[in-house]
């Protein structure tokens, strides 16, 4: 079926200072279609999509819409186009109600600027019921889970009368379950004549729900194809420009001695867990969202509060009460969200990666840059962390790039014990198997890896060993020869 | 765009810059006024006096003045500013009676002659610095107080409890003020001063004190406020506990809005200082200084009780 | 990926790109002054400009170091009056000379590290420690002195604001100083990266190791510390402590800080900044003054020049010329 495209960009340049972010993308979208946008982290897909959205300005390029050539000056003026964008982050106000939130700037009024309250659930309500939603629109967004406020978004989309949905991400923090909702959801927009652009990582997803696919690669557009037409390898090669014959190293590390064991550990969120973790040994931590599995990780890093238990290192107890404190005991913690956790942003590349050992290039408070630019490069070279320098302030890095940084703060500050909290969550494909292939490479060192991950497959395919975290507690261990994903995950569900 | 902008920038310098031509120029002298501040009625009649002083003497007049009454450190920066600029002399109401001498010291080794006005000099201070004025121009503030006490011990038939609005601590005007007011009700022993608290000079502050005064005590007859502002502050205060009437109140300044509250009976009297004549004294003495003249050192304006009397005679 | 020499130098200017922006604003403004008035460009006037930016401009150094932890000192000025008071009443008692003025400095970091402690382990938001502090230091410093000022010092003490060097006012010794040191701090040491790293990220900063509530207090008091220091230089130019000297002056420290190029969320700026945007308002009031320009119409001008300059930074940010 061909019909006339409904947006068509062509040859959209973007540069930042210093970078060359799209060169000459081309990319159309039918009507009515799922249209996958597919590429590795930094390879233009958001750049793209916040320029059709207004967030950004084109260097250089045409868009046209229906035939017609426009010009996108702000977000508000694409919202009028009917474009509108449901981020990985979501835009809502958790103070305020579903109904005002999917109104909010355009509440209905009476007189003299007075909301009309009713009218405003009434239209809210209407809205939720076409997309199968059965909240009350005057909750409080707060009170939701993600998945639902989700749909909030999608709601208020809706109500500007949108054509072109932008959905970036938006499986990234869901269960199974709402995915499904969620999936449903979109074949009913598809049906209402929408049309989907639709950013993901997840090839699966993109198998069952896209009708078309473009990939970037690098800030070029490499290929548009058919979902029907097209196979999962293929579209891998065409990310990455290269054959991906197995995403897991072979693992080759011995295990070694014990590093790390926890007795009785509890805490606010926690109850008695006991384990241990020997070196060389990456040991995977599943379990639901809110089984506590990031607690686990806080409590060791000194974060949260013990409140009975023992944490003993290399067979020594030892008292954490302070990241410091788990850090001079070796430890290193990728957070889950490198962004509001793991760097700081507004400083360079070099600074976030000492950021924990500076105390190594100190002498009488004074920093010994040479030192530590020495350290840097060395880090960078290992991870092949992408900058022009080290200087390079980290927010211009990519989300990989950035993870990396992540990682080598760690690597600087000596850890022996890594614990990593959804490591891959959010980094293409080609990303995560470096990651991968790193954690293979540190554990070959000796070095002790926790690996918490919502992802199953990743969890069975890497660990030596798997804990299934339910409720605050253990709920069981698998040899890696064990675990199959039904078991871990009936362990996972089981009430 | 840019280069309209330094166009627009460059053609600006180029027509300041003619102007520039007439600083260099002899001219009138150039006098310089450093007043406490320029936004209380008490300054502003002051400055009145003093501009139009210059305008029939001829003189070049600079007037400024810190943002706040209290800043030393400002009215200091702006005599320092005033002695880059060569005026030829300078008359201050000194912020500060302590606090204004280093700034007479550099004016003096500058060569400028220094007129105080209104707040004297600190003497002890002065003289520690070897630091010399030309003239104070001011009235008697001890006097002023010891004028009002007396008049607030007739009116209360020498028997009463009385409240005391003080100005900044520290601070001569009001110091001198207030000792001569507590010397004058030292007279009358059964006069009794029940609360003195400080409203720092300021309006809204001498409402809130004063109200705090009347909770604490219901029975207060009468109140001497060491300003106006102060002064009118208490009588809004009055107003507010519905006491209208029942509540002598003294003021110092004789400021427009004062008088006009003595004549509707609110405020029954307060002290004329006449800022006005003190600013055009000022100016007047700094010009015939220059002229070569002898001035007196010490210049007083009179003071007078404004009372329902004899307050439209004004 | 470009060669590494092209990006480091594009990374340099890109670094200081904030600060060229704000001298250049110095230098206009001093160009414009230069052509009003015949007296801006002198000698003793550029040191009279110098000496009386002095005691904002090392208020201001302490403003910055909290500023970039993204917090605020709304204190400063009260302390600044309660350490010269404290100061003086020592001289007053006959302590030897190097005792009051560690007194006056001990007085002012002991606030400071109190509003450090109010925020680090009280949890209080900065603004409302701070602005506690600020009543408390104002009226114990007035409660101190009965209200009144302590004033006449020996000559030495007053060498202190009246001493020159080769013409060069102490005061305005004594500033360079201070900033050669904060400028050192800020970039070669461990408390500098991590005032940086605690205004980016503090919960990062924190996940990283570092005792984030130790270096917060530090910063307090080191504001605090700054304000003691001020507080002797302004108690030696008046020869006259005042229990209620330094009111306002932190707006005037935290507007020198922004025009600097600060940014009041964190993480960004240096006090290379700040002593141009000290040194902006300094010229700009004794500019007006020279002009004899009303006192009421340079509060307009001092107001729309920090509003002006805080939006061709913004305007600047946006365009990506810097980040």
């Amino acid at each position: 079926m061909e019909t006339a495209p409904l947006l068509k960009m062509s040859q959209i340049s973007k540069t930042f200072p210093g970078v060359l972010a799209l060169d000459k993308v081309d990319f159309e979208l039918r009507r009515g279609e799922v249209h996958v946008l597919l590429g590795e982290n930094g390879a233009g897909k958001s750049t793209l999509m916040k320029i059709l959205s207004g967030a950004y300005q084109k260097s250089s390029g045409e868009i046209e819409l229906d035939g017609v050539p426009v010009s996108i000056k702000n977000p508000r003026h694409a919202q009028d186009l009917g474009i509108s964008t449901i981020y990985q982050e979501l835009n809502l106000i958790p103070h305020l109600s579903i109904a005002e939130n999917i109104f909010l700037g355009r509440e209905p009024s009476k007189f003299a600027s007075v909301i009309d309250q009713r009218a405003l659930v009434r239209a809210a309500r209407e809205l939720l019921k076409g997309l199968g939603l059965t909240v009350d629109p005057s909750a409080r967004v707060k009170r939701l889970g993600i998945a639902e406020q989700q749909m909030v978004e999608v709601a208020k989309a809706l109500s500007l009368e949108t054509r072109i949905l932008i959905m970036d991400e938006p499986t990234s923090a869901l269960s199974q379950q709402e995915i499904k909702q969620l999936f449903a959801t979109i074949r009913r927009l598809k049906e209402g004549g929408v049309s989907i652009i639709y950013i993901s990582h997840r090839l699966e997803e993109l198998f069952e729900l896209g009708d078309r696919v473009t990939v970037l690669r690098d800030g070029r557009s490499v290929a548009t194809c058919e979902v029907a037409e097209t196979s999962k390898p293929e579209l891998i090669r065409l990310m990455v420009n290269r054959e991906l014959t197995e995403q897991f190293p072979k693992r080759q590390a011995t295990i070694g001695e014990e590093i790390l064991r926890l007795e009785g550990l509890t805490t606010s969120g926690l109850r008695d867990i006991s384990f241990s973790l020997h070196k060389g040994e990456v040991l995977g931590i599943a379990g639901l969202m809110g089984a506590g599995r990031t607690e686990l990780a806080q409590a060791i890093f000194g974060v949260e509060k013990i409140e009975a238990g023992q944490i003993y290192v290399k067979g020594k107890a030892r008292r954490i009460t302070s990241p410091r404190r788990a850090i001079n005991c070796g430890i290193g913690f990728l957070t889950e969200d490198r962004k509001s956790q793991g760097l700081v942003l507004r400083l360079s590349v070099g600074e976030n990666l000492c950021l924990p050992s500076v105390d190594k290039f100190t002498s009488w408070g004074m920093v010994d840059r040479n030192k530590e630019k020495l350290a840097c490069r060395r880090y960078i070279q290992e991870l092949r962390i992408r900058t022009p320098s080290l200087k390079q302030k980290v927010s211009f890095l990519s989300g990989g790039n950035q993870q990396k940084v992540v990682l080598g703060k760690w690597l600087c500050s000596e850890a022996e014990i890594f614990i990593f909290d959804e490591p891959t969550r959010g980094v293409d494909v080609g990303a995560k198997t470096e990651i991968y292939e790193l954690m293979d490479r540190l554990t070959a060192e000796g070095v002790a890896i926790i690996m918490i991950s919502s992802e199953l497959p990743e969890v069975l395919g890497m660990s030596d060993r798997v804990l299934v975290m339910r409720s605050g507690e253990i709920a069981g261990e698998f040899s890696a020869n064990e675990a199959t994903q039904e078991r871990v995950l009936q362990c996972a569900l089981m009430a | 765009m840019k280069k309209l902008l330094i166009m627009m920038l460059l053609i600006l310098i180029a027509l300041i810059g003619c102007q520039r031509g007439g600083d260099r120029a002899g001219g009138p002298p150039k006098i310089a006024f450093v007043m406490k501040t320029a936004n209380n009625p008490f300054f502003i009649e002051m400055q009145k006096g003093a501009e139009q002083a210059a305008q029939r003497l001829g003189v070049n007049l600079i007037v400024q003045a810190a943002d706040r009454e209290v800043d030393v450190e400002k009215q200091m920066q702006i005599v320092e500013n005033l002695i880059q600029a060569k005026v030829a002399a300078l008359c201050v109401t000194p912020s500060g009676s302590r606090e204004i001498v280093p700034a007479i010291d550099k004016a003096n080794r500058a060569g400028i002659p220094v007129v105080i006005v209104d707040t004297r000099v600190d003497e002890k201070a002065l003289s520690e610095s070897h630091g010399k004025i030309a003239a104070f121009i001011g009235s008697d503030n001890y006097e002023g107080g010891k004028v009002a006490g007396e008049f607030l011990a007739k009116r209360l038939g020498g028997k009463g409890k009385v409240a005391v609005l003080e100005g900044i601590p520290g601070h001569e005007t009001g110091d001198s003020r207030l000792r001569g007011f507590r010397e004058a009700i030292k007279a009358t022993p059964e006069i009794q001063i029940v609360a003195s608290q400080t409203a720092n000079w300021e309006r809204d502050q001498g409402f809130n004190v004063f109200q705090n005064i009347l909770q604490s005590h219901p029975d207060v007859q009468a109140v001497f406020a060491c300003s106006d502002l102060m002064a009118l502050g208490a009588v809004e205060a009055i107003a507010a506990a519905k006491k209208t009437g029942q509540i002598v109140v003294v003021g110092f300044d004789a400021l427009a809005e004062a008088r006009k509250a003595v004549e509707q009976g609110t405020m029954e009297a307060t002290v004329a200082q006449s800022p006005a004549t003190m600013g055009e004294l000022a100016v007047e003495n700094a010009y015939r200084l220059l002229k070569g003249e002898q001035i007196k050192p010490e210049i007083t304006v009179p003071i007078k009780l404004i009372t329902k009397e004899n307050v439209t005679s004004q | 990926m470009r060669p590494n020499g092209i990006a480091l130098r594009q990374n340099f200017l890109l670094h200081h790109a904030r600060q060229l922006g704000t001298l250049s604003g110095l230098l206009v403004l001093g160009l414009v002054l230069w052509v009003l008035t015949p007296h801006f460009l002198t000698l003793s006037n550029l040191l009279n400009v110098a000496e009386q930016a002095t005691i904002i401009a090392i208020v201001a150094v302490g403003m910055t170091f909290v500023i970039l932890t993204a917090g605020i000192d709304l204190s400063v000025g009260s302390v600044l009056a309660f350490a010269g008071v404290v100061m003086a009443s020592a001289l007053h008692a006959g302590a030897p000379l190097p005792f009051a003025l560690l007194a006056g400095l001990v007085t002012g970091t002991v606030c400071g590290l109190v509003n450090g402690l109010l925020i680090t382990l009280g949890r209080l938001p900065p603004f409302i420690a701070t602005l506690g502090m600020m009543s408390v230091a104002r009226g114990t410093a007035l409660m101190y002195t009965g209200g009144r000022p302590i004033s006449g010092f020996s000559e030495n003490f007053r060498w202190l604001a009246t001493g020159e060097v080769l013409r060069v006012p102490i005061p305005v010794i004594v500033m360079i100083g201070i900033y050669a040191i904060a400028f050192f701090v800020l970039t070669r040491t461990k408390l500098g990266r991590y005032t940086y790293a605690i205004g980016g990220n503090e919960e990062a900063t924190h996940l990283s190791g570092v005792n984030v509530r130790f270096y917060k207090t530090v910063v307090y008091g080191l504001a605090g510390l700054f304000s003691g220091l001020a507080a002797i230089l302004l108690t030696a130019r008046l020869n006259s402590a005042q229990p209620i000297a330094g009111m306002m002056y932190e707006l005037d420290a935290i507007a020198a800080t922004v025009i600097g190029g600060t940014s009041l969320l964190g993480g960004e700026g240096n006090v290379l900044g700040t002593l141009i945007g000290a040194l902006i308002m300094a010229v700009l009031r004794n500019g007006l003054n020279l002009l004899g320009v009303s006192s009421f119409l340079q509060q307009v001008v001092i107001g729309s020049v920090i509003i002006v300059a805080v939006l061709i930074d913004m305007a600047l940010k946006r365009r990506g010329k810097y980040s």
